[in-house]
C-alpha cells in the first residue's frame, strides 16, 4: 500500500508560517514531475500505430501530472516561494524511490510498457487512500496510512489556517495555458483558489472517496491504470455494489507492439561517440532544455510555457526514435530514454 | 564585413542537422503516385534517401570557443587569457531547437537556418551571451574534402553568414575583456556571424550520422552592411583539380584594413581538408601576395594552372598551417597578417590579392591557386532567397564593392532564367512527370536594370503575381533570377535570387476536409515523422482530435521555431484555410461538388528535352551530389604538388 513518509505530513501540519510550506510544495512539484519519466518511457515503448488505448490513457495521465506540477508551482509562487526546476536534485535517479519516501520504498524505474509495470508501479504510485473495490472482495477494514492525497490535504489545511485571503505572491508569476481548461488551471490569487486547485490534484489523482470519477467526471488515474491492468473499461453498472464494474469494452493489448526497452537505460551503457550515444545526448539535451524552460516559466516568465510545449515535442520525437533503435551489444533490447540531468554546455 | 573585424572569436565543433529527405525528390510530391516505400531509407527515387524520418532539427553539438583575435592584432587561445576561451557554444534552451530546411525540392542548394539561438555558456550553464541568428541560407558551396567524402558521403562545404540579434549579455560577460570590447565595438546590439559547415554525414559511419563539422566566427556588426554575406573582398580558386572536377580554395573572403596595416583572409570555408572533421595533413608551401599585374585566369580542364613570376607580386607571407593537423579547427582558417609594409598596403588598395605556391614544373615561377575577383569587383544580393505570395512585394537589396569599398553607379542587370522543360515519366524518372521551373514569366514583376546609389546600394522591387499551379502537384513555382554586373568574373560566375512564388489560392472561410486533404496528405507523405509519432496528417479525425496543438503550431509566426509547416512553404491563404478547418473540423465531404481550380495550369513554354543552361545543368548535378546519388568524387592525393 502506497505510503508517504509521515514526516512530510507532520511538517505540513506543524507549520507555523507559510514559508515552512515552501519546501513541501517544492517536494510536491518534484513528486509530480518524478512520475512523468516512468509513464512516458512506458508510453514511448508502444510501437507507433499499435496499442492506441494504452497510449491514450497514459498520455491523458501524463498531461494531468503536468497540470498538477503546474498547479503546485503556482501555489508555491502564490505563497511567495520560488520553484526550482533546473537543478540536478530535481531529477530522480531511476530506478529509485520517488520523492518523500513515496510507497515505502517503492522502487520506480524506466521500463517498457507491461501490465506488470502498470499494476506493480503505476497503480501503486496512484493508489488512493481508500481504493474502491469494484465487484470483487468486500471492503476490508480501512487502513490508516497516509497517501499523496493526505499530504496535499495537509498543505491545503495549513494554507486555510495560515494564509491571508489574498495570497502574498507576485500575481504576474501565475502560469496559465490555453492547453488546459480554465477551470483546471487558473491563477492562484486567493486562499480559496489554492484550496480549489489542491482539490483538483487530489481528485484527478485519486478520485473522490465515493466515486472513481473526479469533478470533471473523468476516471482518476488509479482507475485508468486499473483499466489497462484488467484489460477492460470501467463502466457504470447498476448491478455492481459500487455502481461501477470492469464490464466495459475490452482493451486489447498486443505485447508484440512494445519495443523491448532495456530497463533503466543510461547514457553510460552506450558506446561513447556512437550514433546511439549522440542521440541519447540529444534526448537529454532536450530534457535539460525543457526543465530549464519550465524553471524560467515558473520564475516570472509565464509566457515561456508555449516554448516548452515545443521542447516537449523535440523530446518526444528523439525518445521515440531511441525506443526504435536496437541497443548496441544487448541483443534483443532497444534503447530507452534515460531522463538524466546533464548541462549541455558541460563536457 | 564585420565577422572578420576585431574583436572576433572562432568556435569549432559539430552541428546536428536532422533534415528530412523524402522531400528531396520532386516526384514524391505527387500524391497520386506516392508509394509507402518512398518513406523508407535508401537511395533512388523509389526510396526516401538518407533520413526519411528527419524532423528538421538543427543544433550545435560539441562546439567550443577556440581562440579570439583582438584589435591590436594579437590572438589568444588559452582560457587563462580570457574567460570566453574554451567555453561551450550551444543552441536554444527552454525553447525548441532551430530548424534547417530547403526552399523547395526544385531549389535544394539554399538550405536555410531558421530560428537558431546561439548561446555561449560555461560548463555550469552560466551565460556569457546569447542571441538569435537571423534566417540565412547556404552560399558559396565549395569542395572541401580531399578524400572525396568517402566516409560521410558529402565532400562539399558551404557558408552561412548572418547577424545575431536580441543579444543578451550574461553577468559573466563582465569578466571577459574580449566581450567588453566586442560589446562596445558592435552596433545596434547586433553581432555578425559566419559559419562554415562541412563534413556532413549521410552515412551511418563514425557515429556521426546527421552530424557535420562547423567552424564559426563572431565579430562586431556595423550598421548598413549586408546581412547574409560579408562586405568583403573575395578570392576565387583558379587551379583546376581533375579529381574534384573543379577547384579547391574556390571562394574565400578577406578584409584589408589599411589603418591597421592588416590583411585577414578567411580560409574557413575553403581550406582543403583531409577528412570530414577538418584534419589538415597536406603541407604545401602556400603564400599570400599582391599581384602587380591584373589576373584574369579561370580554371578549366584545358588550362588547369596559371603562373606568375615572383617579380610580378609582392609577397605578404606564407600560411603557417603545416605543423598542426588541427590547425583549421583551432584557428577557424582565418589568417591575419599584421604590420604590413606601406608598399604592400598601398598595393592592396587597387591590386588583386593572390594565393600562390612555388611551381615544380616551372622552377622559379609560382602557380596561382586563387586570385581576387577581377578589378576587385564584388556585387551581391543580400536577401536572395524569397518566399512570396501573390500580390506581395519585396525589395531585394544589392551591394556593389570595388577593392572592398562600396561602389556607386554600378549597373546590375537582373534576368529571369529561361524555363526548364518538363520531364516525362521514363527510365530516368520513374515515378511521376516533373514540371519545369521559371514559368510563367508573368508570375514575377521586377525592373531588371538597376544601378547602385552613391552609397553603393541598389534596391529592386520584386512582386509576385497570381499563378495557377504551373507545377500541378507542388504548390507554386521556383524562379531563378540571375543578376550580374557588365563584366562577369567566370572564376566565380553569376549568382541568383531564388523565389518560391506560391500559387494563387483564395482562402476558404468554412472549409471541409476535401478542401485541405490534398495539402495534408502531401505533408503526411513527405514528413513521416509527423504521422508516425505526432498525428496522422492524412486522417481528418486524428487531426480534429489534436486540433489544439495544431492550431497552436499553424498559427505561429514564420520566425517562430514551432511554426508549421516547418518547411515554411505554404501561402498564407492556404495556411489560413487549414486553420479555419481546424477551428471547425468538418470531416464529411461537402454535399455539393466543390469547384475545381478555375484556371488551367500555366503551360510550360518549352518542350521536354530542351537543353538546360550550363548553370541549370550544374545545379542538377549539385542536387544529385547533395542527395548522394552522384557517382562520387574521387580522392585527391597530391593537391598542388606538381604544379
Amino acid at each position: 500500500m502506497l505510503q508517504i513518509d509521515s514526516r512530510y505530513i507532520e511538517k505540513a501540519l506543524t507549520a507555523n508560517a507559510l514559508e515552512e510550506l515552501y519546501p513541501l510544495l517544492q517536494n510536491a512539484i518534484e513528486l509530480e514531475h518524478s512520475t512523468i519519466p516512468p509513464y512516458l518511457t512506458a508510453m514511448f515503448s508502444l510501437n507507433p500505430g499499435t496499442n492506441p488505448v494504452q497510449r491514450q490513457i497514459i498520455h491523458s495521465i501524463v498531461i494531468e501530472e503536468m497540470l498538477h506540477m503546474t498547479i503546485a508551482a503556482n501555489i508555491l509562487n502564490a505563497l511567495g516561494g520560488k520553484p526550482v526546476i533546473n537543478s540536478a536534485d530535481f531529477v530522480p535517479e531511476y530506478p529509485g524511490p520517488l520523492p518523500m519516501g513515496i510507497g515505502n520504498g517503492l522502487i520506480v524505474g524506466l521500463e517498457k510498457y507491461s501490465t506488470d509495470v502498470v499494476k506493480n508501479v503505476f497503480m501503486e504510485i496512484e493508489e488512493p487512500e481508500n481504493p474502491i473495490v469494484f465487484k470483487s472482495v468486500s471492503l476490508a477494514e480501512m487502513p490508516t496510512y497516509s497517501t499523496i492525497g493526505a499530504f496535499y490535504q495537509a498543505i491545503q489545511q495549513k494554507i486555510e489556517e495560515l494564509a491571508p485571503d489574498e495570497l502574498p505572491g507576485d500575481k504576474s508569476k501565475q502560469v496559465t495555458s490555453s492547453f488546459f481548461p480554465a477551470d483546471e488551471l487558473f491563477p492562484i490569487y486567493t486562499k480559496q483558489n489554492a484550496i480549489d486547485a489542491i482539490n483538483i490534484i487530489i481528485e484527478q489523482g485519486e478520485g473522490t472517496s465515493t466515486s472513481p470519477l473526479d469533478q470533471e467526471d473523468e476516471l482518476a488515474h488509479y482507475y485508468r491504470f486499473e483499466e489497462l491492468y484488467k484489460g477492460k473499461r470501467l463502466v457504470k453498472d447498476d448491478t455492481a455494489p459500487n455502481g461501477y464494474s470492469f464490464s466495459g469494452p475490452p482493451i486489447p493489448f498486443s505485447p508484440d507492439g512494445v519495443f523491448p526497452l532495456f530497463p533503466n537505460t543510461k547514457t553510460s551503457m552506450l558506446p561513447v561517440g556512437s550514433e546511439e550515444w549522440n542521440r541519447m545526448n540529444e534526448f537529454n539535451t532536450s530534457y535539460y532544455s525543457l526543465l530549464s524552460g519550465l524553471h524560467t516559466t515558473f520564475n516570472g516568465q509565464p509566457g515561456m510555457l508555449d516554448n516548452t510545449v515545443g521542447v516537449m515535442y523535440d523530446l518526444k520525437l528523439t525518445a521515440q526514435k531511441l525506443c526504435a533503435t536496437p541497443f548496441p551489444g544487448k541483443p534483443g533490447y532497444n534503447i530507452g530514454p534515460s531522463f538524466e540531468f546533464i548541462v549541455p554546455a558541460g563536457s | 564585413m564585420s565577422y572578420l573585424h576585431a574583436p572576433r572569436l572562432v568556435f569549432t565543433g559539430d552541428f546536428l542537422s536532422d533534415v528530412s529527405t523524402v522531400n528531396n525528390d520532386t516526384a514524391h510530391y505527387n500524391n497520386a503516385t506516392f508509394q509507402p516505400n518512398f518513406q523508407d531509407p535508401g537511395q533512388g527515387a523509389t526510396n526516401g534517401w538518407w533520413n526519411p524520418e528527419g524532423g528538421a532539427v538543427f543544433d550545435f553539438q560539441n562546439c567550443a570557443v577556440k581562440q579570439i583575435f583582438l584589435p591590436d592584432g594579437t590572438t589568444q587561445s588559452s582560457p587563462a587569457d580570457d574567460i570566453i576561451i574554451g567555453q561551450a557554444v550551444v543552441g536554444a534552451e527552454g525553447r525548441p531547437t532551430g530548424k534547417m530546411v530547403d526552399l523547395d525540392p526544385d531549389a535544394q542548394m539554399f538550405s536555410a537556418l531558421w530560428c537558431v539561438q546561439l548561446r555561449i555558456c560555461t560548463a555550469n550553464g552560466d551565460l556569457l551571451f546569447k542571441g538569435d541568428i537571423t534566417t540565412t541560407s547556404f552560399r558559396d558551396l565549395q569542395m572541401r574534402q580531399l578524400d572525396g567524402g568517402k566516409s560521410n558521403g558529402q565532400p562539399l562545404g558551404a557558408s552561412w553568414t548572418s547577424v545575431i540579434t536580441n543579444v543578451e549579455w550574461g553577468a559573466l560577460a563582465e569578466q571577459s575583456a574580449f566581450l567588453k570590447t566586442l560589446r562596445t565595438t558592435t552596433q545596434n546590439n547586433t553581432l555578425a556571424i559566419n559559419m562554415n559547415p562541412f563534413g556532413y554525414y549521410y552515412s551511418h559511419n563514425d557515429g556521426r550520422f546527421s552530424l557535420g563539422r562547423i567552424i564559426g566566427s563572431i565579430g562586431p556588426y556595423f550598421e548598413n552592411e549586408p546581412f547574409t554575406f560579408a562586405a568583403a573582398r573575395r578570392l576565387y580558386g583558379i587551379n583546376y583539380t581533375p579529381s574534384a572536377r573543379g577547384t579547391f580554395f574556390s571562394i574565400s573572403n578577406f578584409l584589408v584594413e589599411p589603418d591597421a596595416k592588416r590583411v585577414s583572409v578567411d580560409f574557413g570555408a575553403s581550406f582543403p581538408v583531409a577528412d570530414s572533421i577538418g584534419t589538415v595533413n597536406y603541407k604545401q608551401d602556400l603564400r599570400l601576395a599582391v599581384s602587380k599585374i591584373p589576373q584574369a585566369g579561370v580554371a578549366s580542364r584545358q588550362t588547369p594552372t596559371f603562373y606568375i613570376n615572383p617579380n610580378d607580386f609582392i609577397e605578404i607571407g606564407a600560411l603557417d598551417y603545416q605543423s598542426d593537423p588541427n590547425w583549421l579547427n583551432q584557428t577557424g582558417g582565418i589568417v591575419s597578417f599584421n604590420n604590413l609594409p606601406d608598399t604592400t598596403v598601398s598595393a592592396l588598395a587597387a591590386n588583386q590579392l593572390i594565393l600562390v605556391s612555388p611551381s615544380t614544373s616551372q622552377p622559379g615561377q609560382f602557380a596561382i591557386i586563387a586570385r581576387e575577383a577581377i578589378d576587385g569587383l564584388v556585387a551581391r544580393a543580400d536577401n536572395f532567397i524569397q518566399r512570396l505570395d501573390d500580390g506581395q512585394s519585396v525589395n531585394i537589396d544589392f551591394y556593389a564593392y570595388q577593392w572592398g569599398k562600396l561602389l556607386p553607379n554600378a549597373s546590375i542587370s537582373v534576368t529571369l532564367d529561361p524555363p526548364t522543360p518538363d520531364t516525362p515519366v521514363g527510365p530516368q524518372n520513374p515515378i511521376s512527370e516533373i514540371y519545369g521551373n521559371n514559368f510563367p514569366a508573368e508570375g514575377l514583376t521586377f525592373n531588371g536594370q538597376i544601378s547602385t546609389n552613391p552609397q553603393g546600394k541598389a534596391q529592386m522591387q520584386l512582386t509576385g503575381n497570381a499563378i495557377y499551379s504551373p507545377r500541378v502537384y507542388i504548390d507554386g513555382q521556383i524562379y531563378f533570377i540571375t543578376y550580374q554586373t557588365p563584366t562577369v568574373d567566370q572564376a566565380f560566375g553569376t549568382e541568383q535570387v531564388v523565389v518560391h512564388l506560391r500559387d494563387y489560392f483564395e482562402e476558404i472561410a468554412n472549409p471541409v476536409w476535401g478542401d485541405i486533404s490534398e495539402m495534408m496528405i502531401q505533408y503526411s507523405n513527405l514528413y513521416p515523422i509527423m504521422s508516425k509519432y505526432v498525428v496522422n496528417l492524412a486522417d481528418p479525425e486524428a487531426l480534429a482530435e489534436k486540433k489544439k496543438i495544431l492550431i497552436f503550431a499553424f498559427s505561429r509566426d514564420m520566425n517562430d521555431t514551432m511554426h508549421m509547416p516547418v518547411t515554411r512553404d505554404l501561402s498564407s491563404t492556404k495556411r489560413n484555410t487549414i486553420l479555419n478547418w481546424l477551428h471547425n473540423p468538418q470531416i464529411a465531404p461537402k454535399p455539393v461538388v466543390r469547384s475545381e481550380a478555375r484556371e488551367a495550369k500555366a503551360a510550360n513554354p518549352v518542350a521536354p528535352g530542351t537543353a538546360l543552361t550550363d548553370k541549370q545543368a550544374s545545379y542538377k548535378e549539385a542536387v544529385k551530389a547533395k542527395n548522394g546519388s552522384f557517382p562520387g568524387f574521387a580522392a585527391t592525393n597530391d593537391l598542388f604538388e606538381n604544379l
